[in-house]
Parts: C-alpha cells; structure tokens; sequence
C-alpha cells in the first residue's frame, strides 16, 4: 500500500517536466507573436500541437498513478 | 482518507444503465446512454436550425451556422490540403460529439469520455480515418511507401506510430477528462461550497473544449501528413 503510493507519486512526477516544456513552448510563442503579430494564427495552432504532445507525458505518468492506487 | 477513496472509486466506476433481457442480459452502460442524449440533443438542433433557409434574406441563426462551417472548412482546409473536402463534416461532427460530451458533466450527467472505451473508439476511428484516407490518396503502393518516408532508416519508427497515435489520442482525451472530474472531486470533498462552482468553470468548460480542439487538429494534422502532396 504504502510503496504503492510513494510510486504513485514518483510517476505523477512526470508533470515537473510537461510544466516546463509548456512554459517554454508558450513564452516562445508570446515572443515570436510580438516579434510578428500577423503571424499569431500559425503560431497559435503549432503552439497547440506541442502543448498537447508535451502535456500527453504528463497524462501518462497521471494514468500510471491512478493504475497503482486503484489497482495496484 | 478512506472514506474518500472509497467515494472516487465509486464515481470513477462505469456503471451500467440498464440491460438489454436477450442472448443472456447485454449490459448497456451509463456512457451509451448518455450519447443517446447526446446525439437527440445535436439532431434536434440540426434539424430544428436548418429550417427555412434562404439564400436572398439569411436570418441571423443561418448566418451564425454559416460561420461556423466556413471556419470548420477554412480550418480543414488549411490542415488536411487539397483532399480536405470528404474530412470536413467528419471532423466537424467527431468536434460537436467531444465537445459536448465533455461539458455535459455541467448538466449532471456523467460524461462518456470519462469512460475510456469511448475515447479508445474514438481514436481507432482516427486511425482507420488517417490510415484510410493515406491508403485511398496515395495508392496501395504509395500509401505504403509513405512509410518509409522521410528516409527508409525511420521505417520502424513509422510502424509505432501506427500503434502510438491512436493511443496516444485515446489516452490524452481520456486522462484529462478523468483528471479534471477526480480534482473537482477532490475539491468538493474539502470545500463543498462556492469554490467549486468556480473551479469547474476551469476544469469543466476551458478544459473540456480544449481536449476537443486537441483532438480534431491533432487527428486532421495526422491525415494532413499522410496525403498532403498526394495527386
């Protein structure tokens, strides 16, 4: 039960890294869209595409977590 | 801490609506029911927004529909290239079927993408859509020489993703919807008063339509890919 946990907890880590591919990503955009505004609507649906890919590690170490609490 | 275990384990549980008395009881769950729902509510809309329309004097729904097909064109046309024609209404109705099965939860409802036999179902018709359409664009040859591109050396990697895209969509759709119910759970155990009603603005409505859009642009980007510079 209790190691369960604590590895529930080490996958649920891998929102440390989705966090700061994100805030990368988006600062990124916020500059490229205030170096070239007329391009924000690419820039936006790029910033999407990697946003969702990066946060998709984060939702695997979530599913992860939630396969040890309530199954493991 | 037991007690709200046992109180996510039950709200996490698919339950089952009712069972159909043939070959032995097929149990329907609580996420087809709820589809149901779904598609009367998007029917009757259909069907009740499309009446009288005129091309001389548009009124102002007809003008608000037209909108929103032109923008659900523009936008397949600018992802998928020259083919976006066919792909359209399906992107259009897999977007109006995510996203207000995500935002149902407001109504009270459970909502079916929190079962994760619907987003699996939904992203094996995004397989079948972006392996289909790669197949009928680029011939049984092309389709399969698309694999081995940008260089044969990335062969095996292409072959994965035959296998990762769909579960990569299925578990996205699947892992923030039932994240988002699981903290407003949480939060509603702790506080179950006003800052909840706040929240669920978040998790519910922004959240919800977020992993809508993510999903369309992502499965129209992987159509996109295959048949792109097809003839």
């Amino acid at each position: 039960m209790t190691v369960g946990m604590i590895a529930a907890g080490l996958a649920v880590m891998t929102g440390i890294g989705a966090g700061i591919g994100i805030g990368i990503a988006t600062g990124k955009a916020s500059e490229a869209i205030a170096r070239q505004p007329e391009a924000a609507g690419k820039i936006n649906s790029t910033l999407l595409l990697g946003c969702a890919l990066a946060e998709g590690t984060a939702i695997f170490g979530f599913i992860t977590a939630l396969i040890m609490i309530f199954m493991g | 801490m037991e007690a709200l275990k046992e109180a996510l384990m039950g709200a996490l549980e698919n339950h089952v609506a009712f069972t159909i008395p043939v070959l032995g009881g097929i149990p329907v769950a609580d996420a087809v029911v709820v589809t149901w729902i779904v598609m009367a509510v998007w029917m009757i809309l259909a069907l009740a927004l499309t009446r009288r329309l005129s091309v001389r004097s548009p009124g102002r729904v007809q003008t608000a529909l037209e909108a929103a097909v032109a923008f659900l064109n523009g936008f397949a046309r600018d992802t998928i290239g020259p083919h976006w024609r066919s792909f359209a209404p399906y992107l259009g109705t897999v977007a109006l079927y995510i996203g207000l099965s995500n935002l149902i939860g407001i109504f009270g409802l459970t909502p079916p993408t929190k079962d994760i036999s619907v987003t699996a179902a939904l992203a094996v018709m995004s397989l079948v859509l972006i392996y289909g359409a790669q197949f009928r664009y680029n011939g049984l040859l092309g389709g399969l020489k698309k694999f081995a591109e940008p260089m044969p050396l990335l062969l095996p990697i292409n072959l994965m993703e035959v296998a990762i895209r769909p579960m990569a969509l299925c578990m996205r759709l699947f892992g923030n919807i039932v994240g988002a119910f699981i903290i407003m759970e949480l939060i509603k155990f702790l506080v179950p008063a006003v800052v909840p009603a706040v929240l669920s603005i978040y998790f519910d409505l922004f959240d919800g339509l977020i992993q809508m859009a993510v999903f369309v642009f992502l499965t129209a980007l992987f159509t996109g890919e295959g048949i792109k510079d097809a003839a």
